[in-house]
């Protein structure tokens, strides 16, 4: 246990040299912004995650880990009702945002979507449009009316922090940005239509040390105003980023389910099972 | 304090009660209700038009139907989606229509093809050849056997001469791999662009204007193997590129000249594709026409000597029956529609599932 | 696109077996057949095309007569060049709207299984013989489409393009273009669907957690990822409907003056049907050297759109990988 404390506290560390301001005194109890509640869902006839229930305060961050294959992109992507594109998928139970099922009948998917915004974990930025176009792409996509453009372009580009790298050649393509500027581009770009939610599926797995600290420090930025919930598999990012964890986990050709989840702090510093233990500190998976 | 979930009982015991859902693929019941209006009433409309017998259909169908059910699926979505839903409607309604126009386009070609070319077949339809049948002559005389020979004569040829350079040309990109690749390729592909006629002419020109062959099945068959040519070696391209490079470095290993490795690895491997590279090649040219009327002219007679007289194929022989003002010249073309269409088919048919089953593979 | 593997020198320099010096060479020799061809037909059509420009000048290309009784005869063949691209033009507008709706119908609406039995229906339809085509065309489709013609005349006659005055309206470009876009449908159709199907997932992923609708997703991101493709597409389209001989031929009256753009007058011209229908009645061999020009200039134009199409794919292709 000793030796978790110190790793724990080591990357607490590391993250103070980040000078990322982070409130860690949050109310874990705040308004809660999304709920999941007994979500259970299937590819087909392959049932692939069993029984979910958690709870996302609002302006929270909170960190989906656990072993790939284990549901948590299959789980955010329930979330925003992207799952329900892949032919075949089903689910059960309930995803409530502001109080209200998502799923329900009369609910406008793109209406949740447009909520409930997503950064994929390989940068797409759409290559036919450039840096402006991009951002803005969420407003033709969705046909959503704003006169104030330019307010948009540079506010959003500013708290994905890629604003200054940019903002001289807003009229480039986005293919000419490196992967991390892609990244944090595809993070703008998901702003700009205004969600109380960012879902992040592994946003800085495709991208090296020094984007990823970027990406950390902006998704800190943007937890003051917006829910997040961000699957990672560096268990370091979780502890940097995120104020609770979720930890999931799949046996062999079983369905993957929530292991154990809590504050972030207490899931690393003091985990009750013990393959929580073995897993965050990098014992298997 | 953390919160240890419990294991779902499905892991352990018996499965909790959970049914997938699929809450999306259910639609209000208003989203039916105002699809079925937008469907029945532009039609009901319609129909009531047509029933009164006012507007010719041509135009009701362009000026009426169509914009009444581009407004009445606009409307619709409009009802159960909002405004973002009406683009979306009129694309669905201009794709189901493309889709519409081209199923009855399709279905009206083979419709016929079937329905006026069974009326000329029989027996003696299929064997006999045409000598001393006039256009007037009735169905119960004559026939396409001389057609479907020269068809066969002249295709056959043409394989004979285009597999091997069409095979030569795919074993080159894929096989010798040399410094030209991308010039053969270019020119492949821009092979494939002759027009048919345009080959008719030169195998005129270079074979006939010059006195080396008269119109004959051989004549024919050059032009049809320059149109072959590309498919083929496309095609086999596409599958030897297929061949696992280890049989090729397996072979080479154990010492193999590159020749045997090719001739006895290579292709044997890609037998089903370069059977489909030749089928395809095959389909590409059983129906041209144009290039027959240049370089083989026709004959009512059989004829089996690829290079000593004039000779009708299916294609040519449609070709001169079409537009006869005799009722059953125009059913001999139906006829012969028929038999190209049934060729046509078999090779569509033989090289989707050899295609299929390369795939599965 | 260049080869997936690495360029290896498998010719083995000077070392290598003499059956693979023989055999590489055979094939080397082989694989240049293609080019053989197309230089050959440049050059026996070109040499057949000189005496004609030098006796007609470029009138040839440049008059409508055509009096093969003359003293001298005179030919000229502008107006079946000009022809050839009004009938393409025709047929690309019909086909091209038709085809991107059925493509889009076939990769981003019907259900899986129907949309493969669409795709072999269209790989079907593209298999039909032009000559069966015409046929159909001949006995099917213009009775009532000559129908159609005096009504679009009769209520659109005060536009020019669809002006009709002689009350003829069998053999027009219009009919003739419409036979083209019905054998142009499934070749466009089979290539713009095999590009919209190649639009990567995280693009189209991107634009639904955006909160696309379709037309958005078609709009700002399936076409423009797939446009040098579709282009490319249509313009191979293009090339077929420049070289295509027979099915015209049942339902173009040819004549020789230029239709500028009474598509609905009955009469217009075509390079390669007129090679075919004055083939029968040659008389002479200058007659001969004639069509073998006029087929010179159809290769040559065929040839120019069909590079044009090969180039833009490739790029697009380029800028893709």
């Amino acid at each position: 246990m000793d030796s978790v404390k110190t790793a724990t506290q080591e990357m607490m560390n590391n993250m103070s040299e980040l000078e990322v301001e982070v409130d860690k005194s949050k109310a874990p109890v705040g308004t809660t912004e999304m709920e999941a509640k007994n979500v259970s869902v299937w590819f087909g006839k392959r049932k692939v995650l069993e029984d979910v229930n958690m709870a996302f305060p609002k302006n929270s961050v909170t960190a989906l880990i656990g072993p790939s294959g284990c549901g948590k992109s299959t789980f955010i992507r329930t979330l925003n009702r992207l799952h329900e594109l892949i032919p075949g998928a089903a689910l059960a139970g309930e995803v409530l945002y502001e109080g209200s099922d998502i799923y329900a009948q009369n609910v406008d998917p793109v209406h949740i979507r447009l909520s409930i915004g997503m950064v994929f974990q390989k940068p797409n930025p759409f290559p036919s449009m450039t840096i402006r176009g991009n951002v803005l792409s969420g407003l033709k996509l969705s046909g959503m009316k704003r006169s104030d453009h330019d307010d948009i372009v540079e506010q959003t580009l500013t708290s994905a922090g890629l604003w200054k790298e940019v903002k001289d050649r807003l009229n480039a393509h986005a293919g000419d940005l490196s992967g991390g500027q892609q990244q944090r581009l595809v993070i703008a770009r998901a702003l700009a239509v205004n969600p109380h939610v960012l879902l992040m599926d592994e946003p800085c797995s495709a991208l090296d040390p020094a984007s990823t600290l970027k990406i950390e420090e902006t998704i800190r930025q943007l937890s003051k105003e917006i829910t997040i919930i961000i699957v990672t598999h560096n268990m370091q990012q979780a502890v940097r980023v995120s104020d609770y964890t979720a930890f999931f986990l799949a046996e062999e050709n079983k369905p993957g389910y929530v292991v154990e989840q809590g504050a972030t702090t207490e899931i690393f510093g003091n985990p009750q099972d013990q393959r929580t233990l073995d897993y965050v500190n990098g014992r298997f998976g | 304090m953390t919160t240890v979930m419990e294991r779902p009982d499905s892991l352990n015991g018996p499965a909790i009660e959970q049914m997938p859902r699929r809450p999306w693929s259910k639609r209000p019941a208003k989203f039916w209700l105002a699809t079925a209006i937008a469907v029945v009433v532009p039609i009901a409309v319609v129909g009531l038009i047509y029933s009164a017998d006012v507007i010719p259909p041509a135009i009701l169908l362009t000026v009426i139907y169509f914009p009444l059910q581009l407004v009445a699926a606009g409307l619709a979505a409009l009802a159960t989606k909002g405004k973002h839903g009406i683009l979306d409607s009129c694309i669905i309604v201009l794709a189901i229509g493309a889709t519409a126009l081209s199923a009855i386009v399709l279905g009206s070609m083979l419709f016929t093809i079937i329905a006026r070319g069974i009326e000329a077949f029989r027996p003696s339809f299929i064997f006999q050849n045409s000598v001393y049948i006039s256009p007037s002559t009735p169905l119960d005389y004559g026939g396409i056997g001389h057609a479907i020979i020269g068809t066969f004569l002249i295709v056959g040829i043409a394989v004979i001469i285009s597999v091997p350079l069409g095979i030569a040309t795919a074993v080159y990109v894929t096989e010798v791999r040399g410094k030209a690749v991308p010039y053969v390729r270019f020119f492949v592909q821009a092979m494939s662009g002759v027009p048919s006629v345009v080959a008719g002419l030169f195998v005129l020109t270079v074979f006939i204007l010059t006195g080396v062959l008269r119109q004959s099945a051989l004549a024919g068959a050059i032009a049809y193997a320059i149109l072959m040519l590309p498919t083929v070696a496309r095609t086999a391209e596409e599958v030897l590129r297929l061949v696992p490079e280890e049989l090729r470095t397996g072979a080479l290993a154990l010492g193999s000249t590159r020749a045997r490795v090719v001739s006895k690895v290579v292709i044997p491997a890609a037998k089903t594709g370069i059977i489909t590279a030749i089928l395809l090649g095959v389909a590409r040219v059983v129906g041209e026409t144009a290039p027959l009327l240049l370089t083989a002219l026709k004959n009512d007679q059989t004829v089996v000597n690829p290079i000593s007289d004039p000779i009708s194929a299916l294609p040519t022989y449609i070709f001169d029956n079409v537009a006869q003002p005799y009722p059953d010249a125009v059913t001999r073309a139906w006829g012969a529609a028929l038999a190209l269409m049934i060729l046509v088919a078999i090779l569509f048919t033989v090289t989707r599932y050899l295609g299929g089953r390369k795939r599965s593979a | 696109m260049a080869t997936d593997t690495p360029l290896r020198d498998l010719s083995g320099g000077k070392r290598a077996h003499r059956g693979d010096r023989v055999f590489n060479r055979t094939i080397t020799g082989a694989a240049f057949t293609s080019l053989v061809v197309l230089a050959g037909i440049t050059i026996f059509l070109g040499a057949q095309t000189i005496p004609v420009l030098q006796d007609q000048g470029l009138s040839f290309l440049t008059t409508t007569v055509w009096d093969t009784t003359g003293v001298p005869p005179e030919y000229g063949i502008a107006g079946m060049l000009y022809g050839s691209l009004l009938l393409a033009v025709i047929a690309l507008v019909i086909a091209v709207p038709v085809s991107l709706f059925l493509a889009v119908f076939m990769v981003f609406l019907a259900p899986a299984k129907l949309s493969k039995i669409l795709t072999n229906l269209i790989d079907l339809m593209a298999a039909i013989p032009s000559v069966i085509i015409g046929l159909w065309a001949f006995y099917v489709l213009v009775p009532p489409a000559e129908e159609w013609q005096q009504l679009l005349n009769q209520y659109l006659g005060w536009i020019p393009l669809f002006a009709n005055d002689s009350g003829n309206f069998s053999g027009t470009p219009f009919m003739a273009g419409l036979v083209l876009a019905i054998m142009m449908i499934p070749i466009v159709t089979s290539i713009t669907a095999e590009v919209l199907k190649r639009t990567p997932p995280e693009l189209i992923n991107a634009a639904e957690s955006l909160g696309c609708s379709m037309w958005t997703m078609l709009r700002y991101v399936a076409l423009p990822f797939g446009r040098g493709g579709i282009v490319g597409g249509i313009m191979l389209g293009l090339g077929r409907a420049l070289g295509e001989t027979i099915a015209v031929f049942f339902v173009l009256k040819i004549v020789f003056d230029i239709n500028f753009f009474n598509i609905l007058e009955s009469g217009g011209g075509s390079v390669a049907t007129l090679i075919v229908s004055k083939f029968g009645e040659t008389n002479g061999e200058f007659e001969v050297q004639v069509l073998l020009a006029a087929g010179f200039f159809l290769f040559l134009g065929t040839l120019l759109v069909n590079a044009l199409a090969n180039l833009i794919v490739r790029r697009t292709e380029r800028l893709r990988s």
